[in-house]
């Protein structure tokens, strides 16, 4: 039979496609059919958030940041409760990483707090002696796209029917809204709000001042998006 | 012996004695850790069995020579043996199939291991271990283990002398500087700094003039010594005449206790210098007591 | 023409060779640059830190590996394909005109993706996913590129002299199939520009998937990656490159038989090892741990079948630096296609996983066996297509060891580094509470870091021996005639 594979090319290729191939069925499948459910709690980004993501992204920190927590008393000692399923089911790409070079993040929101993220991401060094982390001061100059998260945002909306605008449960039996605007120039207004909230708790003037001058530098974003995780 | 297998045993024993250096760079090395000697004995099988089956190879290399049945086929010059699988090699793959097979059926029947139940056990068999000797430590041991915990925890960002790293957190070898008092006096307090919400009026509703504040804030933030301004009084109210704390009713301004630690470990605090989180989940009881004795150790 | 050799046209495998010298620089140096940085943090403003945006560590990071995989290692895939594919289907690519075309046109796409690739990577434009980093645009790129691939691939199998497919083809074959099917599915992903009418940037997209199905397509891909990028082809290139130039026949055609198919069928399942303790299945991941152990067999069985190919004859060895390398590559592969199923154990991926072990494991396999063996396939070919002889054999041999110790001093490094880290972020002190804060297992690592570093800068200085003599061969090596070129290449001294 392998003989006579190697004498017919299609029927080879075919052969080494279905070998392959089933697999990779059996593999994906079964976890599909089983869509991941959001875990309770558990809610879509707000478009300021979604931007700060895509700073995280455009800065491939997950080069160096897991955001998975395996279940080992070490690691839940460190960062937190391990990680469910469910808590990923808004997240596109998932950012579980593979390296950490740094600390994971997955709770990070949970143990640090904006004016340390200020003090940390414009020199690492200068609270962390001893960080190998790169200094991301270009972040207080330049401006997050708001836009693009904001596309992002309606998008899933469209395609995969992330609850916006949906009441969403809590863990504490409370409901939560997260607010989608109807045109990009209410999600840019909703942004800058937020984005005002973080500022006020930073104490960098040039970022206060580029905030209240509508403006939102991508470290507010990012910073947005880090308080989030927990 | 052969240069190639001395080579061969050199390497080995350098990778053998790199992964000791690897084991005693961590406290207590192997630790009684199951994870930990499973990978150290990963770690040495490869080694161990590279080495070895290079060394075969090389030496077939050496003094073997090639024989067998040729393919009369050959393509642009290369020619093909019609050899039998080397035994070896064969009745290890058939082994290993056999061995997943009954690995996936019988050894961990499917849904029969679970990761979390696993986690579950190690997490009790862990706390029972230390629930133990937490139950009568006190003293110094407490204050040996809040020091671990702090230097675990708290470091990256009160530094490692606690010293706040220049104004980025609070220096904990002083209990309140003074620009955190000014802001308290301009903007009042809600941290549960007494375990339950109670505001820390601001100076303006304790009818305290700008000069007032400065010079009290100068004067807590000082530790409360030098000359006591007239306005103190108003404070001592709260905080007691030396500002050591009235239960229940303000928080000791002169240096810090359990109860003020554990409520700020608690419940976090938002100030002046910036916010500090909450550790109430990341910390179990023992550890914040521990954590507040190692603070509260600071700056006596 | 029957009695006459043909006389092959080497057009694009040129081409593609001058890619894979340059572009294994390029993406060495970066890997260097990266690797100083991680010692050194103020590495990342090597230029001012005005543009540390552009050469901060994690900007670069992307721009490393998709340059030594898509860069490096494929035009490496090609420039051997479009060499070897000739010989052993016996036809000339002079014979079509089109798949000239074809050649010399999927070069060019390809050089146009490459460009695109850097450019983007450099702005940040990334969606983040391990070697599948690129948006929508480049995606449709590569996807084109490898149509015309395929086009070419089968067209010259479909021209062939030579009816029987040798063991070389059916992993180029392999390797066209897997990529082209991994490739498609992971990058399904939705242009946000045009599904929100025309909002935001026109490259960004979202993922067809979320969360632990996505990490799940991700690692279905990445791991595959590995064996249709870093294992099958290479393989391919062992099986025509060791036999020719050290004029020994292959060991034996059953070995090669079961150890390829055994190949294809277990790679694909393994893939869950690295998701070994995150949220899917436990079945899953079970099933991953049991089909890495397994597959230490097919992998083996191709490296075995070369060293057996090479029996009786160590004076081989011993004289030429050409076969040094591919002995050498095919040992760096037994030893990372063991380190790997070692790692796939679940309770040692709970100590290797997220550390600096697994990036040594990935370094004995690509730097000891993928570039190795890329090299080698180089240095054979040289003679042939320029027809001269290689430059200097010296420079070959000091090549040699200058990278051997570099990738010692890499793996070596990093297995230390990685086991030291994994112990210390498990580490409880006696009172129950970790013993160390994180950045207390970041400090120790400094001098792995820096020895690993200096690992890499050796390598790269081998990579530049590596250029200069193949730049010397082709403008001023001594010219060679065809009756030289049966077997062991022609060097000089
Ligand atoms: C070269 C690797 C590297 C890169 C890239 C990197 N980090 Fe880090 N990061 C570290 C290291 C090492 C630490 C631990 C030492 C420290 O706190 O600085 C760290 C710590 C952190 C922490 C503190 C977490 C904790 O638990 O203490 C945060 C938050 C963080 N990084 C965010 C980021 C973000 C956001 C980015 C991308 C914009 C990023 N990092 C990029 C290496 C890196
Ligand atoms: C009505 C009672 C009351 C009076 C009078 C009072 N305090 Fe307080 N003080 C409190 C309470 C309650 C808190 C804790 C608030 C919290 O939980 O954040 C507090 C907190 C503080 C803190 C913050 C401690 C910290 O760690 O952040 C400072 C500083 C302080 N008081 C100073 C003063 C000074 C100075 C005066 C007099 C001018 C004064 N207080 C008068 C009740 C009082
Ligand atoms: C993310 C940074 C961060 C971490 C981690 C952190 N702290 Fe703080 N901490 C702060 C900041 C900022 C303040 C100052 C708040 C203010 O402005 O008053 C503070 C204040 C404090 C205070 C109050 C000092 C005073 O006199 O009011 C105590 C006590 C304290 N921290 C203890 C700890 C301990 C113990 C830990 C570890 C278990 C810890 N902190 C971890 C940032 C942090
Ligand atoms: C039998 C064969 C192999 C098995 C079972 C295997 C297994 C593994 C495992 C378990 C990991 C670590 C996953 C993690 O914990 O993060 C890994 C990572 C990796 N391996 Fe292998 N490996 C094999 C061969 C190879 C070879 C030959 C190469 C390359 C030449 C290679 C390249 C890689 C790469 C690049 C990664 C890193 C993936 C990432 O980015 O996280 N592997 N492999
Ligand atoms: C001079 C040689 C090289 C050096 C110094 C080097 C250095 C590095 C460094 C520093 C990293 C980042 C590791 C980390 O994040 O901690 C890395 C990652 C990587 N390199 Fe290299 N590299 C070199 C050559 C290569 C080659 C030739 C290949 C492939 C053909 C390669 C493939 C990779 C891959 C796949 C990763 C990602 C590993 C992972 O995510 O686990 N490297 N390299
Ligand atoms: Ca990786
Ligand atoms: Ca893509
Ligand atoms: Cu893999």
């Amino acid at each position: 039979m392998f003989h006579w594979l190697e004498k017919h090319p299609f029927f080879f290729a075919v052969g080494v496609f279905v070998t392959i191939a089933f697999a990779g069925l059996i593999e994906i499948v079964p976890n599909f059919a089983e869509a991941s459910r959001p875990s309770i709690g558990t809610k879509p980004y707000t478009t300021l958030e979604l931007a700060g993501r895509h700073v995280y992204i455009k800065n491939s920190c997950n080069a160096c940041h897991s955001q998975l927590i395996r279940p080992f008393k070490a690691e839940t000692d460190r960062y937190g409760d391990y990680s469910l399923s469910g808590e990923y089911a808004y997240d596109r790409p998932f950012l579980w990483g593979s390296k950490r070079t740094g600390p994971d993040l997955m709770r990070v929101g949970n143990y640090r707090t904006t004016d340390w993220h200020e003090n940390h991401m414009r020199d690492p060094r200068s609270v962390v002696p001893g960080s190998i982390m790169p200094a991301y001061a270009w972040l207080f100059e330049n401006s997050a796209d708001v836009d693009t998260a904001y596309a992002e945002q309606v998008t899933v909306r469209d395609f995969f029917s992330v609850p916006y605008n949906q009441e969403i449960p809590m863990k504490d039996g409370s409901k939560e809204t997260v607010v989608l605007a109807d045109t990009l120039a209410g999600a840019q207004a909703s942004a800058l709000e937020e984005a005002k909230l973080v500022a006020a708790d930073m104490k960098d003037k040039s970022v206060q001042d580029a905030v209240s001058a509508g403006q939102i530098p991508e470290i507010v974003a990012l910073i947005a998006y880090m308080n989030s995780l927990k | 012996m052969n240069k190639l297998t001395l080579w061969g045993i050199i390497f080995a024993v350098l990778m053998l004695g790199l992964t000791w250096l690897s084991i005693g760079g961590s406290k207590g090395g192997l630790n009684d850790d199951i994870v930990n000697m499973l990978a150290v004995a990963g770690a040495i099988a490869l080694v161990v069995i590279s080495v070895f089956v290079v060394i075969k190879y090389v030496r077939q290399m050496q003094n073997d020579t090639a024989t067998g049945k040729l393919a009369d086929k050959n393509w642009d010059g290369i020619g093909e043996y019609k050899n039998e699988l080397p035994a070896g090699w064969a009745f290890i793959f058939l082994g290993t199939m056999v061995w997943g097979m009954w690995y996936f059926l019988v050894g961990y029947p499917v849904n029969a291991y679970s990761q979390i139940g696993e986690y579950n056990q190690d997490t009790a068999a862990h706390n029972a271990k230390f629930e133990a000797k937490y139950a009568n430590m006190d003293g110094t041991a407490l204050v040996d283990m809040g020091e671990a915990v702090f230097l675990a925890e708290c470091k990256v960002c009160h530094g490692l002398t606690a010293d706040g790293i220049d104004g980025k957190a609070a220096n904990l070898n002083q209990r309140l500087e003074a620009v955190v008092v000014k802001n308290v006096l301009v903007n009042g307090s809600n941290n549960k700094l007494l375990g339950f919400e109670f505001p820390m009026p601001t100076g303006t509703d304790l009818g305290l003039s700008a000069s007032d504040i400065d010079e009290i804030s100068a004067y807590i933030g000082n530790g409360l010594n030098g000359n006591e301004p007239a306005m103190f009084g108003v404070c001592a109210g709260c905080h007691g005449a030396q500002g050591e704390g009235l239960d229940g009713v303000g928080p000791q301004l002169n240096g810090f206790n359990n109860t003020l630690v554990t409520n700020i470990l608690t419940y976090g605090k938002k100030g002046a210098i910036g916010t500090m989180p909450k550790f109430a989940d990341r910390l179990n009881a023992k550890q914040i007591e521990a954590a507040s004795a190692y603070v509260t150790s600071l700056s006596k | 023409m029957e009695n006459r050799p043909l006389e092959y046209d080497y057009t694009v495998a040129k081409m593609f060779m001058l890619t894979t010298v340059l572009l294994g620089i390029v993406g060495m140096l970066v890997g260097v640059i990266l690797a100083w940085q991680l010692a050194f943090p103020s590495v990342n403003t090597i230029l001012g830190s005005g543009v540390a945006e552009y050469t901060n560590f994690s900007r670069l990071r992307p721009l490393h590996t998709d340059a030594v995989i898509f860069g490096f290692t494929l035009s490496g895939i090609w420039a051997t394909w479009y060499y070897v594919g000739q010989r052993v289907l016996k036809v000339s690519m002079a014979e079509s005109k089109v798949l000239m075309f074809l050649g010399k046109l999927h070069f060019w796409l390809y050089l146009v993706g490459v460009v695109a690739v850097v450019v983007s990577l450099l702005l940040g434009i990334t969606t983040s996913k391990e070697y599948a980093e690129f948006e929508w645009p480049i995606d449709i790129a590569i996807v084109i590129v490898w149509v015309i691939w395929g086009l070419s691939l089968f067209g010259l199998i479909g021209m062939r002299r030579e009816k029987s497919l040798y063991i070389s083809i059916w992993y180029y074959i392999a390797t066209f199939l897997g990529i082209a099917m991994l490739y498609l599915f992971n990058n399904m992903e939705i242009p946000t520009y045009f599904a929100s009418g025309g909002i935001g940037a026109w490259w960004h997209s979202v993922s067809m998937y979320s969360g632990t199905n996505d990490a799940l397509v991700q690692w279905w891909y990445g791991h595959n990656a590995v064996a249709f990028g870093f294992t099958v082809p290479i393989v391919a290139m062992i099986y025509y490159f060791l036999p020719k130039e050290s004029g020994q026949a292959v060991f034996s055609y059953k070995l090669s038989l079961l150890s390829f198919w055994g190949l294809m069928f277990v790679y694909l399942w393994a893939g869950g090892h690295h998701l070994l303790f995150s949220t899917v299945p436990d079945w899953m991941q079970t099933m991953s741990s049991v089909f890495s152990v397994i597959l230490i067999l097919p992998s083996w069985g191709s490296a075995i079948n070369m060293l057996l190919t090479m029996k009786g004859e160590w004076q081989q060895v011993a004289s030429s630096p050409l076969i040094k390398f591919m002995v050498l590559a095919s040992t760096f592969y037994m030893f990372s296609t063991l380190e790997g199923p070692i790692q796939a154990i679940k309770s040692v991926n709970a100590i290797a996983h997220f550390t600096d072990w697994i990036v040594g494991h990935v370094h004995d396999g690509t730097l000891g066996w993928v570039a190795f063996m890329i090299m080698a396939a180089l240095f054979h070919m040289a003679p042939r297509v320029f027809k001269r002889e290689i430059y200097s054999k010296s420079l070959m041999n000091t090549q040699f060891w200058i990278q051997t110790l570099g990738v010692v001093l890499y793996f070596t490094s990093m297995w230390i580094a990685g086991i030291t880290q994994g112990m210390m972020w498990r580490a409880h002190d006696e009172f129950g509470n970790l013993a160390y804060s994180f950045i207390d297992t970041v400090t120790v690592l400094h001098p792995y870091y820096t020895i690993r570093a200096v690992g890499g800068t050796l390598y790269l200085i081998g990579m530049f021996l590596f250029a200069w003599n193949m730049y010397k061969t082709m403008t001023a090596g001594r010219r060679v005639e065809e009756n030289e070129l049966q077997n062991a290449s022609p060097m000089a001294a």
